[in-house]
């Protein structure tokens, strides 16, 4: 097992009022690339961070190769998971406890890669170097997410060509599909590429 | 043996990371390149290569040499010169003051405040070889942006390199002004070691032997021009069409 989200849930609460609410529960036995797609605002930011531990959960864990993510070193925490927004890389973490008290990272090397949004532009080429890239990661054992916006025919061709599982979230529920196929054969799915209209 | 090996290199800046788990081997005599996008820490890359950062984990060794952690100016004595991608040229002294600065007798002898530093042995073939004969009396500021570009790696050729690190010598030029340097690197590598960091990939495509492409702070492919060409996405690109 790579990576477990169990029970996660992550409540926000405005003005004492209950506010966004996130919802997760799916596990990643095996080396994969998942695409992860859905509107926005619908949470996929949030559960990213909730993976890496830059974020903490409400209730539920979430577990990287046999550790509770959020019981690990904040300084080492990115030797578990590591999530790339756009360009940069993520590394402000949450901690309820002081660093001293938490355990050390059993990893040396990020094994769940988080990339948020990467900016795919068909002229450069680098497109082919980043597939290349997510497909070494899974080869070497790791768990990639790639989260895509599709807004133009060349994403939908990229997350059919490199990815083999989808995640979908939407207005804070998360389900998990194995393939495009079945992910598009769901009506919100359905309705979210179509809502685009490039399916 | 790679004349240059940097292995598992890993620096972060406060809570970011700039790079994570880089490793390159530059051979002796070739020339290899370093490309990717805005950010993606091939500036930083070279700041631990040359020694201006000391990297938190990995290793840096010159042939053979653990050189991990030394400051510039001993990595410099070493033999590895560089470049800047912002240009770090005295203005106000002549072209040939700043190449002379630049060499290891001029250094040794050491500097007076008074006057300039005398003709040091080499800078004119130095200026020669980056096309900049006859202007040795020119103060920095008044050359051409394409002349002071040329000046740039005619300083960095006065230490008389085995290795020299170009950061984007074309940065800013026009295509004129690119095939210029392009002409004078690609005389250049047949006498020295070059490693260089480009953003006009065709500018780098038509040069370099080896390429390392860089992103989020990390090597995601590497290999020879005509192997990164290979790649079918590349292919659509507008890289695709440089043959």
């Amino acid at each position: 097992m790579i990576l477990s989200v169990e029970s996660v849930v992550k409540q926000y609460r405005r003005r004492f009022k209950p506010g966004f609410r996130l919802e997760a529960s799916f596990a990643v036995e095996k080396p994969s690339i998942v695409g992860v797609m859905g509107p926005n605002g619908s949470g996929k930011t949030t559960l990213f961070e909730l993976i890496t531990g830059s974020n903490v959960p409400t209730s539920g864990r979430v577990m990287c190769m046999g550790q509770e993510v959020h019981g690990v070193k904040a300084s080492q925490r990115d030797r578990l998971a590591i999530h790339y927004h756009q360009s940069y890389q993520v590394r402000r973490f949450a901690r309820r406890r002081p660093d001293f008290l938490l355990e050390p990272a059993k990893s040396d090397y990020p094994m769940v890669h988080l990339f948020d949004e990467p900016q795919f532009n068909t002229q450069d080429g680098y497109i082919g170097f980043m597939l290349d890239f997510f497909r070494r990661l899974r080869g070497e054992g790791r768990v990639v997410f790639l989260c895509l916006h599709p807004t133009e025919r060349y994403h939908l061709e990229i997350l059919r060509e490199v990815c083999e599982r989808f995640v979908f979230v939407e207005q804070g529920r998360v389900s998990l599909f194995d393939g495009l196929d079945a992910a598009c054969a769901d009506p919100r799915v359905a309705a979210y590429l179509g809502g685009g209209s490039i399916a | 043996m790679a004349l240059f090996e940097a292995k598992r290199l890993h620096k972060r800046f406060g809570a970011h990371v700039v790079l994570e788990d880089v490793s390159m081997r530059f051979e002796e005599g070739r020339l290899s390149g370093i490309m990717g996008p805005n950010g993606a820490g091939k500036t930083t890359c070279f700041n631990l290569l040359t020694g201006r950062h000391a990297p938190d984990r990995g290793s840096v060794t010159f042939e053979g040499r653990d050189i991990t952690g030394l400051p510039p100016r001993k990595i410099a004595r070493l033999g590895i010169s560089r470049s800047f991608q912002i240009m770090n040229l005295f203005d106000d002294y002549s072209v040939l003051d700043n190449v002379s600065v630049a060499s290891p007798d001029v250094r040794q002898r050491g500097f007076s405040m008074l006057g300039s530093f005398g003709e040091a042995k080499g800078a004119a073939e130095v200026l020669a070889q980056v096309g900049l004969s006859g202007k040795e009396g020119i103060r920095a500021k008044d050359l051409s942006y394409g002349d002071r570009r040329a000046l740039e790696i005619g300083v960095a050729l006065a230490a008389r390199p085995r290795l020299l690190f170009l950061d984007e010598p074309t940065a800013g030029l026009g295509a004129e002004g690119t095939a210029r340097i392009a002409a004078l690197i690609a005389e250049l590598k047949r006498s020295i070691t070059i490693v260089l960091i480009e953003h006009d990939m065709k500018f780098l495509f038509g040069l370099a032997d080896h390429i390392y492409v860089m992103h989020w702070g990390q090597v995601i492919a590497q290999g020879a021009p005509a192997e990164l060409r290979a790649n079918p996405w590349v292919q659509r690109s507008n890289l695709g069409a440089l043959a």
